[in-house]
């Protein structure tokens, strides 16, 4: 990165680029870094995952579980327009570049159930310190109970909600 | 971004900073940006997610809803039990989308076989719930309705119904409803 930025100052400087390409540049630079270096192509045949897009939580209420998820997780609410939905979006990647968000709806009328289950979600909480976890978790009403690294809560509708690190829950250790 | 990167291209020139400082400057600022934002605010209430860690998810038959979901996003299984195995969204190394801080895993699913009316791990009963979590959307690269279709049906996907231009839902094997996105799909867009 400081060799790409060192580069483009130099073009500033001889006149190759003007004041508003050199910041436009500059700005994309940070966002494109900020999205991974991976690569990010669609395999030649059949799927390549990127992460959750979202999770469609259905309830009786969903203002309950927008407000407490909000309060939780400090979640930025999108698109709540009082029709019975609101979408969630938390810490991350920002909506359009790869951030997830939680839909809350109230139940419709074709609710069908299915053979399976998604019975808890766990998110991932960066620069983990249990102590500060806790104490954050428990002034936000909730009664966190776990271990080192990963803890769990039960949102208003009993739906377990777990909490780790990347130690706590890490699918290669 | 582009404010920030205009004031100190301006403090460049107006000789405030040397030509060192303002490549130092805008190198942090860049490759710090997303690390910044992920960070937990000091005194904030509640916790700040980085990202969703996984999905537990519970079945008659893991290893067949595992064998669906390794066939239709290419994932790998890793960590087989008795009763569960995962399955990492990327090989192992890798970042999940969009976030750049170092201590956030990949996202993956948990396919598990278990009874959800036994007790917790610590012994305290599982209250139960009152919500569903109706169907949960992935997003996958170069997403391409026609060709996300076509995909689909030569695995033999079923029940695959396009939702506008950038989802389409279907079924897993056990009749869950999955939606597939694009990038485009999100908070902004979604039921906009």
């Amino acid at each position: 990165m400081e060799r790409f930025i060192a580069d483009l100052v130099k073009s500033f400087e001889s006149g190759k680029i003007d004041r508003r390409q050199f910041c436009e540049t500059v700005a994309l630079a940070a966002t494109v870094f900020a999205a991974g270096s991976e690569a990010q192509a669609a395999p030649a045949r059949g799927l390549k995952m990127i992460g959750v897009n979202h999770i469609s939580y259905a309830c009786s209420d969903y203002k309950v579980a927008r407000d407490w998820y909000g309060k939780v997780f400090n979640t930025k609410i999108y698109n709540d327009k009082g029709m019975g939905r609101a979408n969630l979006a938390f810490g991350g990647p920002e909506p359009g570049k790869g951030g997830a968000f939680i839909i809350t709806r109230n139940f419709g009328n074709n609710e069908k159930p299915a053979g399976a289950v998604v019975d808890h979600i766990c998110y991932t909480v960066a620069n983990w310190d249990d102590t500060r976890v806790n104490d954050a978790l428990k002034a936000a009403g909730t009664n966190p109970t776990g271990r080192k690294g990963s803890v769990n809560v039960y949102d208003p509708n009993g739906f377990q909600v777990q909490i780790a690190s990347i130690d706590g829950e890490n699918p290669f250790i | 971004m582009f404010g920030f990167a205009a004031t100190k291209l301006n403090a460049f020139e107006q000789g405030r900073i040397s030509r060192r400082q303002l490549i130092e400057t805008l190198t942090l600022a860049a490759t710090t940006m997303a690390v910044a934002s992920n960070a937990q605010a000091a005194g904030q209430v509640g916790v700040t997610a980085a990202g969703i860690n996984h999905v537990s998810y519970t079945c008659p038959d893991f290893k067949k809803a595992a064998d669906w979901y390794s066939k239709v996003f290419n994932l790998d299984q890793v960590g087989l039990k008795a009763n569960e195995v995962t399955l990492p969204f990327g090989k192992k190394g890798e970042k999940p989308y969009g976030v750049t801080a170092n201590d956030v895993p990949l996202t993956f699913i948990i396919a598990r076989t278990r009874d959800l009316n036994a007790p917790a791990a610590n012994g305290q009963a599982r209250p139960k719930a009152t919500n569903v979590v109706n169907h949960m959307a992935y997003t996958v690269a170069d997403f391409d309705s026609a060709r996300v279709q076509a995909e689909l049906k030569a695995l033999g996907v079923e029940n695959i119904r396009a939702a506008g231009p950038n989802a389409i839902h279907m079924n897993d094997a056990f009749g869950y409803d999955v939606e597939i996105c694009g990038l485009g799909n999100s908070a902004l867009t979604d039921g906009a």
